[in-house]
C-alpha cells in the first residue's frame, strides 16, 4: 500500500520515511481518540495506522468509550475552546476526570509512546506508568475559553510534547515542545484520487450544475465563519461582469444549531438565481465533493475563522486556483499570486473571480503550482514522516 | 589527468540526510522592532529554519526573496528596498547562523520602528531529525555520480546545515575532498557557493556539480 505514495512523492522521500521509522522500529505506539469513525481525526488514523503497520511498526489504535454526557462534555469543551466562549462549571470538569479513570479498563497505558488525540482523553496521562506522551491537537486553541484550557493545561503539561497545526496555535503558557504540523489529505482517497469525466459529468447532471458554464465552488458548512453571505455576495460582484455559477456545498451538521439559521440566511441572499446552487449533501459524499471540485474553475475558500481548512488543499491537489480568506491554515496553502489569492473582503473575492475566470493562462499556471505545493507539503505521507520525527525525537533517537 | 578510481587516503563518505520539523518558538514580531527584538532572542535552529530552510524549494515563500525575514518585510511591512538587502546577506563559508543574526541586527537595527505590519511573523525553530542513508563514496568517480543522484536533503545537511549550524566550520564536501584527496582547489572552490541566495536545492546540487565537472574533467 505504502509504494503506493512513491509516484506522488518520489523515491527519496518514501525512502525517508522508512529510515525514519527504522529508528523508532523497537517502540510500541499507542494512538488514542474518542471516535473510530466520524471526523477528520479518524479518517487520517483509519489510513495513518495501517501505514505504520506497513512500516514495522509496532502501533495500535484505541478509542475511549463515555456516555452521552461525557461526550456532551468534550463537545462543549471543543466548542469553549475553539471559540473562546462557554458555559461550564465545576460538574463538568467531574464528569470529564471521572470517564479518564473509567478508560483505565479500556486503554492500556503501558506503551512506550502515548499519542493521545485532541482534548477527549487528554486526562488519560494522570495514571501515566511510563513511556513517552504525545497530545496532538488537532483543533484552534489560540484563543480558548479559559477555564476549559486551564484545566486541560494542567494535564497537558505533563507531556512530553504537544502537536499543533499551524504556528499561531502555539500556546505560550505551555513549557513543553510543540511540533507545527499540518493535517494532510490522501491522494488516494475516494475524495482525491483521479476520477473519470464521465462521473464527474453524470454527478453535476444528478445536480443540475451546467457544466458548460464556469463554476465557482465553495466547500464548507454553513457557518458565519466561512462567511457563505460573502461567497453570495462575491459572487453576485462577479456576475456583472463575467457569465459564472456558483455552487456551496455543506452537510447539514447535528451539533450545530446556528446552521439552520445560517443556511435560511444564505438562501434568502441568494434569491432567485438559478446560477447559484446550494447544496446540502450527508457526510461521506466524497465522490460528489470530488466531482464538484474536478469539475470547477475556481474554488473559494473565503472564511473569516478557519481550523486549518482542507478543503482548500483538496481543490488545490485537483489543479484549482483557490481564493481563500487570509485565516488560520489558509496562508500557508494559498500563496499569495503563486498558488491562489488571499482576500479580506467580498469585493477582493469578486476582483480576482473575474480576474480567473478571464484568464485561463493564470488560472493553469497557479494550478499547477497549487498541485505541486501539495504534494510537497499536505500529503498524508507528510503527516506520516513527522509523527515519526515528532516520535523519535521525544525518545531521544534524532540524531 | 585526474585520476577518478583514486581513494584517496581511504577515508569513505558516507552520506546522511536531515529533516527539520518545526517547532513553536513563542516569538512573535508585528514591527520591525519587534523582528529586530525577535531576531537577537532566537535559538539558532530557529535562524536556520527562516534563513537557510527556504533552500528547499517545498518551503513556504515565493523565489523572488530567499529567506522569511525579507518576505515577510516585503509583503507585511511594504518595505522591498530593505527585503532586498536582507535577501542578500550573505551565508557563505565560514559564517555560521551566529554571524548572520549579526548582520541581520545591523541591517534592521537602525531602521526599526513600531509600524504594525499586515500580518504577525511568527517565529519558528526546528529540531534535525537525521538520517542515514544507503549512499557511501569510496572515490572521486562515485562521489561524482552520487552528488546527482543522493536526495536533496543529504545535499543540503553536508553543504549547508552542519557549517552554518555550527557543527563543521566547513561543508562536508570540501572537508573531504581536501582530507582525503589533497584537492584543495576543488574545496576552496565548493566552498565560495553561497547557499544562503538560493531558494531551490536543485539548482545549489547544478552549480555544485558544475563546480565538480570543471575542475575533476579538465
Amino acid at each position: 500500500m505504502i509504494e503506493k505514495y512513491e509516484k506522488y512523492i518520489g523515491e527519496h522521500e518514501l525512502d525517508s520515511i522508512f529510515k525514519i521509522a527504522e529508528k523508532i522500529k523497537d517502540l510500541s505506539i499507542l494512538h488514542v481518540n474518542s471516535t473510530k469513525a466520524g471526523g477528520g481525526v479518524a479518517e487520517i488514523l483509519n489510513r495513518m495506522v495501517p501505514l505504520m503497520k506497513e512500516l514495522g511498526l509496532n502501533v495500535d489504535w484505541k478509542v475511549i468509550k463515555g456516555d452521552n454526557e461525557f461526550f456532551n462534555v468534550t463537545k462543549s469543551f471543543h466548542n469553549a475552546l475553539q471559540n473562546g466562549v462557554g458555559n461550564i462549571n465545576e460538574e463538568h470538569f467531574k464528569i470529564y476526570d471521572k470517564w479518564q479513570e473509567i478508560n483505565l479498563t479500556e486503554i492500556p497505558l503501558d506503551y512506550d509512546i502515548m499519542f493521545i488525540h485532541d482534548p477527549q482523553p487528554a486526562g488519560l496521562i494522570r495514571f501515566r506508568k511510563g513511556g513517552k506522551w504525545i497530545w496532538r491537537c488537532h483543533i484552534d486553541i489560540s484563543n480558548p475559553y479559559p477555564p476549559v484550557w486551564n484545566f486541560l493545561r494542567k494535564y497537558i503539561s505533563q507531556y512530553d510534547s504537544m502537536i499543533v497545526s499551524v504556528p499561531s496555535f502555539g500556546r505560550d503558557d505551555i513549557e513543553i515542545p510543540q511540533f507545527i504540523i499540518p493535517p494532510s489529505i490522501d491522494p488516494l482517497s475516494v475524495k482525491n484520487r483521479k476520477i473519470p469525466q464521465t462521473t464527474v459529468s453524470r454527478i453535476l447532471y444528478k445536480f443540475g450544475i451546467d457544466e458548460s458554464k464556469p463554476l465557482v465552488t465553495q466547500v464548507s458548512r454553513f457557518d458565519y465563519a466561512k462567511d457563505p453571505l460573502g461567497v453570495i455576495q462575491a459572487y453576485k460582484l462577479a456576475k456583472r461582469h463575467v457569465d459564472i455559477q456558483l455552487l456551496y456545498v455543506g452537510s447539514p451538521a447535528t451539533d450545530d444549531p446556528e446552521g439552520e439559521k445560517v443556511y435560511n440566511e444564505v438562501v434568502k441572499a441568494a434569491g432567485d438565481d438559478k446560477d447559484i446552487h446550494l447544496l446540502m449533501l450527508p457526510p461521506y459524499s466524497d465522490l460528489e465533493i470530488n466531482a464538484f471540485q474536478t469539475a470547477s474553475t475556481v474554488v473559494m475558500q473565503k472564511s473569516i475563522k478557519e481550523g486549518f481548512g482542507l478543503t482548500v488543499s483538496e481543490a488545490m491537489w485537483k489543479k484549482k486556483p483557490v481564493i481563500g480568506g487570509n485565516t488560520g491554515g489558509i496562508p500557508l496553502q494559498v500563496i499569495n499570486g503563486v498558488t491562489g489569492f488571499l482576500v479580506n473582503s467580498p469585493q477582493g473575492a469578486s476582483h480576482y473571480i473575474i480576474y480567473l475566470i478571464r484568464n485561463e493562462k493564470i488560472r493553469k499556471r497557479l494550478g499547477k503550482n497549487a498541485r505541486e505545493h501539495v504534494r510537497r507539503n499536505f500529503l498524508i505521507t507528510r503527516e506520516l514522516r513527522d509523527y515519526l520525527m515528532t516520535i523519535a525525537y521525544v525518545s531521544n533517537r534524532h540524531q | 589527468m585526474m585520476d577518478l578510481d583514486s581513494k584517496g587516503k581511504g577515508i569513505l563518505f558516507e552520506f546522511y540526510a536531515a529533516y527539520y520539523p518545526p517547532v513553536y518558538s513563542k516569538l512573535k514580531a508585528r514591527s520591525l522592532k519587534e523582528l529586530v527584538e525577535g531576531i537577537k532572542k532566537a535559538d539558532k535552529y530557529s535562524l536556520f529554519y527562516h534563513i537557510f530552510h527556504p533552500i528547499f524549494s517545498s518551503h513556504l515563500i515565493p523565489e523572488e526573496y530567499s529567506n522569511d525575514f525579507a518576505h515577510w518585510i516585503a509583503e507585511s511591512l511594504g518595505d522591498k528596498e530593505l527585503a532586498e538587502l536582507v535577501s542578500d546577506i550573505s551565508g557563505s563559508e565560514p559564517r555560521t547562523v551566529e554571524d548572520v543574526r549579526k548582520d541581520l541586527i545591523e541591517i534592521l537595527e537602525p531602521r526599526a520602528n513600531d509600524t504594525i505590519g499586515l500580518s504577525e511573523f511568527v517565529f519558528v525553530s526546528c529540531r534535525p531529525i537525521i538520517y542515514k542513508t544507503n549512499y557511501v563514496a569510496r572515490s572521486l568517480a562515485e562521489f561524482l555520480d552520487l552528488i546527482q543522484t543522493i536526495p536533496a536533503r543529504s545535499l543540503v545537511w553536508h553543504f549547508v546545515a552542519k557549517r552554518v549550524l555550527g557543527i563543521t566550520r566547513r561543508n562536508d564536501f570540501s572537508e573531504w575532498l581536501e582530507t582525503n584527496f589533497g584537492l584543495t582547489e576543488v574545496a576552496e572552490a565548493l566552498s565560495r557557493i553561497d547557499p544562503q541566495t538560493y531558494v531551490n536545492e536543485e539548482i545549489l546540487r547544478k552549480d555544485i556539480i558544475k563546480i565538480l565537472e570543471r575542475m575533476l574533467l579538465k
